[in-house]
């Protein structure tokens, strides 16, 4: 499954860069995020809760940063597995000004899951990804209005 | 000794008796494998591969060990002693791969078993699933058997690139020749899509180890229990009368449960290593993937036919996904098709290539038909194809290429010698009921005001009563064992174990006819390798014909001791067994049944060179298969709008040969058309490019729901069998059979004159909406 998207964050693409590398700012972010703990230079080890359909549970995964183009775009890969199945995604993160104070972001990936999440959540797949996607950048937009108003 | 004569009851055989085994079906006192429980019992769970194809680097059992509750866990190599999941089928240059009970190194399809956990709870059993951890390295995967076959694909077994299973072929008469004689040839690749058999009790086993007694009982959900008692004693390596294999209650089957599973061992070899009892109940999603699918053909047809639709030659390339394994019928399954692939015609000449293709997938295997639905939907969408090509009525060209009433015993293109029937009876008599004529009138006006209705019809023969022992991998026979109980009850131990088939009431009809005795008087025993003598099983239609038969000859040696008792008894040679009673010819004088059943028993006397008790077995080897035949006809009504199909009318008419109890018939005819119209509208297992089923659970996959049904019209012809002295030939897979081709010919006939000659099924209102888009487009 592709999974692709734009969004607009309100922070300029440095300083969102920054926080999207941090592993806190992450943590709090990422829908479900148990742990997130640095393994690696560019690695980090995530424990997630995950609800698709009637289907839940806790995904023990990695996600690791590759390709980073500081300030504009960064490849993300992640694998996690749990009772309920697994996920693979793979994708690019780009941002870009909006010419004012925030940030567009555009990213594009695919996705493939397998096991129970895939038997029973396919049909609920796409919109889960974008309700995680959404929450996601929900909170790290609040963050980063914080980030703004705390300078 | 009473000396008067009351009139004889009713003659039961051919009654609608109701089903004896519903009272504790419908009240819930019946003991299903999960209603087994035992003091100190344990319970497994079974760790599953989410992956199509992987490698497993590692696993790490030590986490889950620690969870409250857990007793042991076992993987791979704790089992690698046990012998593997057998195929029971042979075909030459048939390639069998590894099967073992847990995976080891690999796994080749989402649901493969890797390991198992045992606890004393289902609950944290489950739960300590997740705490086993498995380094997979996940690899290609193919799922689509056309895929499977392209250079290049993933290899599902490594050792055979080229993912080629078996290829067989068979041919009959001079199919070049006919083909170059043809006025016409019509060819049309025709898919009968992999389906889950959804039975309603999922599988099932209960296994218990009693060291002292050196005794394994498993309780299984099986169709077969004495061969999953010969072939699990052999995983096992263990001597067969150490191990009892007892089918209680079993919810349904429809094939997916007539085959020997990785768990039965596995339970076993559990029970044996933790000293208790224990316990493994499939999930439903579990089921969904564990359990074997049915049909996965791919069809190519070619008929050859004369300008005034005589069929000359029909060539068939049947590709059939096998999935990772060949389960225990696996291979053959296909080849039933082509035994069949003539249908009732005329035909003496065919050619079948058949290429069975490993993909990453739940193995398949026989399910409601097996192979032969697969067949009569070939066939009868070809003859529909070639009316419609020669603008023929489909009514007309099936009479006109009809084996004839004269011509029995029929010898096929294929091998089989057709055992009796008038094939145009029942199409004669479906016609009649539908008004044919003026339905074909009706249809013309509809279509004129812009509605779409449909008329689909098909005819069918099919091979029951499987079989002679020469052509299955397993026996052919069955068995059966009379006892008549010192107070005159009946005792009947089959060797037929059923899940569904009613045999409590059509054996007890049988006996309670050739004995005389009340049915209440009758109790038929079954699924209990310990209790029942050696049997083979239930599939294939084969229970009345076949352990029906050799009830009724055990009845028949049992007359002949009744009458040696009563002409001792009555002082009389001159003695005739009259429906429960032994009556002398000469002075009127008569014998019940509990009396000479009292008298034998007793023994104080015995007639000269027999026995005391009454006691009879016989196992009976059939000489032929039998072949039912009929006629459906659907009426359709497709909305133009939204592509829904409703029913307006379905028409079954089957010839079972002699019918022992019309209300079983029409249950089966009923539950047949309703399974079949799953596979015609809703049902499709379908795999995703990466080998993951992502229909795995009732809320994706459909089965029809009860308000889905229509009316179904059931009729009947009676043509006996000469195959068996009930003249019965077998119904359980009759709906299965007529249905597919019946409502698919209805929809495509609804929609010929835009120009649509096929759909392959499942029929859905999407599909059929984006075909009649693309005819008004185009």
């Amino acid at each position: 499954m592709i999974i692709e998207g734009t969004r607009s964050v309100a922070l300029e693409p440095q300083r969102l860069y920054t926080l999207l590398q941090d592993p806190d700012t992450l943590a709090r972010c990422i829908p479900g995020c148990e742990s997130l703990v640095k393994e690696g230079d560019q690695e980090y080890r995530l424990k997630m809760k995950l609800v698709i359909a009637s289907v839940n549970g806790l995904f023990d995964g990695r996600v690791r940063i590759a390709d980073p183009s500081p300030h504009e775009s960064f490849r993300l890969i992640v694998e996690g597995s749990g009772r309920a199945g697994f996920v693979k995604g793979d994708g690019v993160i780009r941002l870009a000004s909006d010419n004012g104070a925030g940030t567009n972001v555009h990213y594009k990936g695919e996705v493939h899951v397998g096991g129970t999440i895939a038997a029973v959540g396919q049909r609920l797949l796409d919109m889960t990804a974008k309700m995680v996607i959404k929450r996601f950048f929900d909170k790290v937009s609040e963050e980063a209005v914080a980030k703004a108003s705390g300078t | 000794m009473a000396t008067t004569t009351t009139k004889s009851p009713a003659l039961l055989v051919g009654q609608s008796l109701r089903r004896r085994e519903d009272p504790r079906l419908i009240t819930g006192t019946a003991t299903y494998v999960d209603d087994v429980k035992m003091p100190g019992m344990h319970h497994a769970c079974i760790l599953r591969s989410p992956h199509a194809a992987a490698r497993i680097r590692a696993i790490r059992t030590s986490r889950a060990l620690e969870m409250p509750g857990v007793v042991a866990v076992f993987t791979g190599e704790d089992v690698a002693h046990l012998g593997p999941v057998p195929c029971g089928a042979a075909l030459p240059g048939l390639r069998v791969p590894a099967h073992t009970v847990l995976a080891r190194d690999r796994v080749y399809y989402v649901g493969h078993p890797v390991a198992v956990v045992v606890a004393t709870d289902r609950y944290l059993a489950a739960d300590a699933l997740d705490a086993i951890e498995v380094d997979w390295e996940p690899l290609p995967a193919v799922a689509d058997p056309e895929k499977a076959l392209e250079p290049g694909s993933p290899a599902v077994h490594p050792e055979w690139p080229d993912n080629i299973a078996f290829t067989y072929k068979q041919e009959g008469g001079d199919v070049d020749k006919a083909f170059a004689e043809a006025d016409v040839v019509v060819r049309q690749r025709l898919v009968n899509q992999r389906l889950i058999p959804v039975a309603m009790e999922t599988r099932g086993v209960v296994a218990e180890w009693k060291p002292g007694d050196r005794q394994l009982t498993l309780y299984t959900s099986t169709q077969i229990p004495h061969l999953v008692r010969t072939l699990v004693a052999g995983m096992l390596k263990m001597p067969e009368n150490r191990l009892r294999v007892v089918a209680p209650e079993v919810g349904g089957g429809f094939g997916s449960k007539l085959n020997v599973y990785a768990e039965e061992a596995l339970m076993a070899f559990v029970a044996m290593k933790i000293g208790k009892p224990v316990k493994w109940i499939e999930s439903r999603r579990e089921n969904f993937v564990a359990t074997i699918h049915g049909r996965g053909h791919v069809d190519y047809y070619e008929v050859a036919a004369k300008r005034d639709g005589t069929i000359l030659g029909i060539k068939l390339k049947l590709i059939q996904d096998i999935g990772a394994y060949h389960q225990l019928l696996t291979p053959a399954i296909p080849t039933l098709s082509i035994l069949m692939m003539p249908g009732l015609y005329k035909c003496k000449n065919v050619r079948a290539d058949l290429i069975g293709v490993f993909t990453n997938c739940t193995p398949t295997d026989a399910y409601r038909g097996a192979g032969r639905p697969e067949a009569t939907y070939g066939i009868e969408r070809m003859v529909d194809i070639l009316a419609a090509e020669l603008q023929m009525d489909p009514a007309e060209i099936r009479f006109k290429n009809f084996v004839g009433s004269g011509e029995f015993p029929y010898q096929t293109a294929t091998g089989l010698s057709y055992d009796s029937g008038d094939y145009a009876a029942p199409l004669r008599k479906a016609l009649e009921t539908v008004n044919y004529e003026t339905l074909r009138e009706e249809q013309r006006k509809a279509r004129e005001s812009g509605r779409l209705i449909g008329i689909g019809i098909s005819t069918y023969g099919e091979i029951c009563a499987l079989g002679p022992s020469a052509s299955l991998p397993c026996g052919g026979w069955e068995s059966a064992t009379v006892k008549i109980e010192p107070g005159g009850q009946v005792t009947v131990l089959t060797g037929i174990s059923p899940h569904g088939q009613g045999e409590e009431t059509t054996f007890a009809q049988i006996v309670a006819d050739e004995l005389g005795v009340s049915v209440d008087d009758v109790v038929v025993l079954h699924g209990d390798t310990s209790l029942v003598q050696y049997g083979i099983g239930t599939f294939g239609s084969r229970n009345t014909a076949i352990g029906g038969t050799a009830l009724y000859f055990a009845l028949q040696d049992l007359k002949e001791k009744l009458k040696k008792f009563g002409a001792m008894l009555l002082e009389s040679d001159d003695v005739v067994w009259n429906r429960g009673r032994c009556v002398c010819m000469k002075s009127g004088k008569e014998v019940t049944l509990p009396e000479i059943a009292a008298a034998s028993y007793r023994a104080m006397k015995l007639p000269e060179n027999t026995d005391p008790g009454l006691v009879a077995t016989r196992f009976w080897e059939p000489p032929n298969f039998t072949f039912p035949f009929g006629a459906h006809i659907v009426v359709t009504e497709v909305d133009p709008e939204t592509g829904a199909v409703q029913i307006l009318r379905y028409v079954a008419v089957d010839d079972c040969g002699k019918i022992i109890n019309p209300l079983l018939v029409r249950g089966q005819i009923h539950g047949g058309v309703v399974q079949a119209l799953g596979q015609v509208f809703y049902e499709h297992a379908v795999y995703d490019e990466n080998g993951q089923l992502v229909t795995g659970e009732l809320t994706d996959y459909a089965i029809p729901k009860a308000s889905y049904v229509p009316a179904i019209e059931s009729y009947h012809t009676e043509t006996p069998s000469p195959v068996n002295p009930l003249g019965v030939k077998g119904v359980g897979e009759a709906g299965t059979i007529g249905c597919t081709p019946a409502a698919v010919n209805s929809v495509v006939d609804a929609l010929s004159h835009l120009g649509v000659r096929h759909i392959d099924m499942p029929l859905t209102p999407e599909k059929i909406w984006k075909v009649i888009q693309d005819r008004r487009t185009a």
